[in-house]
């Protein structure tokens, strides 16, 4: 039951053709039988989960359905707050971060039907683009056994890859919803900067965070991302823009559609597989009737010190409790990223602010008046072996990682919504994936072309 | 107890110095009007229409 897609289970639920507690209970025993490997969970939360699948399934005979996920197996990333369980935020302390409300997206997938099974391991305080945590096991690549899960929202690309939930809830701010999404070989959206909320969930930067869903298929997370966008009085960078009906138009065609792909920077460096996979997406979708054309995009360079100073100002200040009272707890290059941070003058962060907003304005007027999306690689290259990225000095992973996570990074500081979708295999059986990214507040036309990539590569079945 | 941070003459210290450069460099021509909140103004303007 476990490899239905999270629209083919709320389908049978609904039919009553399966009950809740059985699609609870078909996780909860795939998470006893394979988490032991992977560490995608930090918090299982059995008995709630078949409570809250029992009282689900009573409402449901006496003709109740609660919303579009009635029934349906979720799981969190670990700084979401949901009231009754702990929150760490990857970090040593249980309870790094406490909130007397469910974060608003995790209450608003739950008002729509869904089952919380747990809490989702990730890399500490969502620092680090590789998955390894110091202090609960560090996630493992369902795919390739050793090899990187992808981060921070490491747990959550490896529960839903592996079939342990039906959708999971990410954070993203320099691309941890997407590497793990294109390491896992799933599907992530980071929306547009102010489409999903993010009051109830732990900050790394207020200016580069983003929320969305993982889920196994482009169509699972168009659902996610309906149920969860759209304003929210407790978040003070949420817009009021309203949330467009993404599901309904999936299946449009694509004629007339304008797609870019980058001339510089998003291809440099990336292995020759990585670029024949998404390069034979893009013919793909020229099939389909979009027109694909070569694009020379604005130098990512000053958006990216733009991040590095918004990021490392923001982050220090966020956790300088736990930096300045409990440093020994933290990880080495947790801990060193932080540091720098507290060195980030006031006036270096607002002249950050201020250029961040010429250069988001500059590349949407300049792109978007040619493309009407963008395609490049997500990773740039497969998923490497955990061991050999985490070897070395303190300040040669960080240089690693700044690498790995090169080509999501400019998209945080543009704000612009970016789906990351699966564009195959590697020769030896690692996950491939690629980044559309649309102009702001354009889920839909992202959703529709990710669409039509799935459809073009399906998916593949995941051995146990 | 002395303030965490990075040790002086640390590759941290040339991070933190060359991330300062380019910012300062960058922001030499930033008109008197541009201000962090633009930033919310220029994703709304380029939106879709709806």
């Amino acid at each position: 039951m476990t490899d239905l897609t999270l629209t083919e289970l709320a389908s049978a639920i609904a039919a009553r053709k399966v009950s809740a507690v059985e699609a609870t209970q078909a996780c909860l025993d795939r998470i006893a039988r394979l988490d032991g490997r992977l560490h995608a969970f930090l918090t299982v939360d059995a008995p709630g989960a078949l409570a809250r699948a029992r009282s689900l399934d009573a409402d449901l005979a006496s003709g109740t359905r609660r919303g579009p996920l009635h029934g349906v197996p979720l799981a969190y990333k670990d700084l979401f707050h949901v009231v009754g369980l702990p929150t760490s935020c990857g970090t040593k302390t249980t309870e790094y971060f406490r909130s007397d409300h469910d974060s608003t997206a995790v209450a608003r997938l739950t008002a729509a039907g869904a089952v919380t099974l747990g809490k989702l391991n990730m890399t500490e305080l969502a620092l680090g683009p590789f998955g390894d945590n110091p202090h609960h096991g560090n996630v493992d690549n369902p795919w390739k056994a050793g090899c990187i899960s992808g981060g921070s929202s490491s747990g959550s690309g490896a529960a839903v890859a592996a079939q342990l939930a039906f959708g999971a809830l990410g954070s993203d701010t320099g691309g941890s919803i997407r590497l793990p999404a294109a390491c896992c070989g799933i599907v992530g959206l980071k929306p547009t900067y102010g489409r999903v909320s993010r009051a109830g969930a732990m900050a790394l930067s207020w200016a580069l965070d983003h929320l969305g869903p993982m889920t196994r298929t482009v169509g699972d997370c168009a659902l996610m991302f309906e149920l969860i966008a759209g304003h929210d009085p407790r978040d003070g960078t949420s817009s009021r823009r309203p949330v467009p009906a993404v599901l309904a138009g999936l299946d449009a065609p694509l004629s007339g559609l304008r797609l870019g792909l980058p001339e510089n920077y998003y291809f440099d460096g990336v292995t020759p597989e990585v670029k024949a996979a998404v390069e034979a997406a893009a013919r793909g979708l020229q099939a389909r009737g979009a027109r694909v054309a070569p694009l020379r995009l604005p130098d990512p360079a000053g958006i990216v010190d733009v991040c590095n100073v918004l990021a490392r100002a923001e982050s220090a200040v966020i956790h300088s409790r736990v930096l300045r009272e409990r440093p020994h707890e933290l990880g080495a290059a947790v801990r060193a990223r932080l540091e720098i941070g507290l060195h980030v003058s006031a006036h270096d962060y607002l002249q950050a602010g201020r250029l961040r907003a010429r250069l988001a304005r500059e590349f949407v007027g300049e792109v978007f008046g040619e493309v009407d999306a963008i395609l490049t690689p997500a990773i740039p290259e497969p998923p490497p072996e955990l061991a050999a990225v985490t070897a070395g000095a303190v300040e040669e992973i960080v240089r690693r990682m700044g690498r790995f996570s090169r080509l999501t990074r400019p998209f945080n500081g543009l704000g612009l919504p970016v789906l990351a979708v699966p564009c195959g295999m590697s020769s030896d059986g690692r996950p491939l994936g690629l980044q559309i990214v649309g102009r702001p507040f354009d889920e839909a036309t992202i959703f529709r072309l990710g669409q039509a990539v799935e459809q073009a590569s399906p998916r593949r079945a995941l051995r146990d | 107890m002395s303030e965490p941070g990075p040790a002086k003459s640390s590759p941290a210290q040339a991070d933190i110095a060359a991330m300062a450069g380019a910012i300062e460099r960058a922001a030499a021509d930033l008109a008197l009007t541009e201000e962090p909140s633009n930033f919310e103004v220029a994703l709304e303007r380029g939106a879709p229409r709806d």
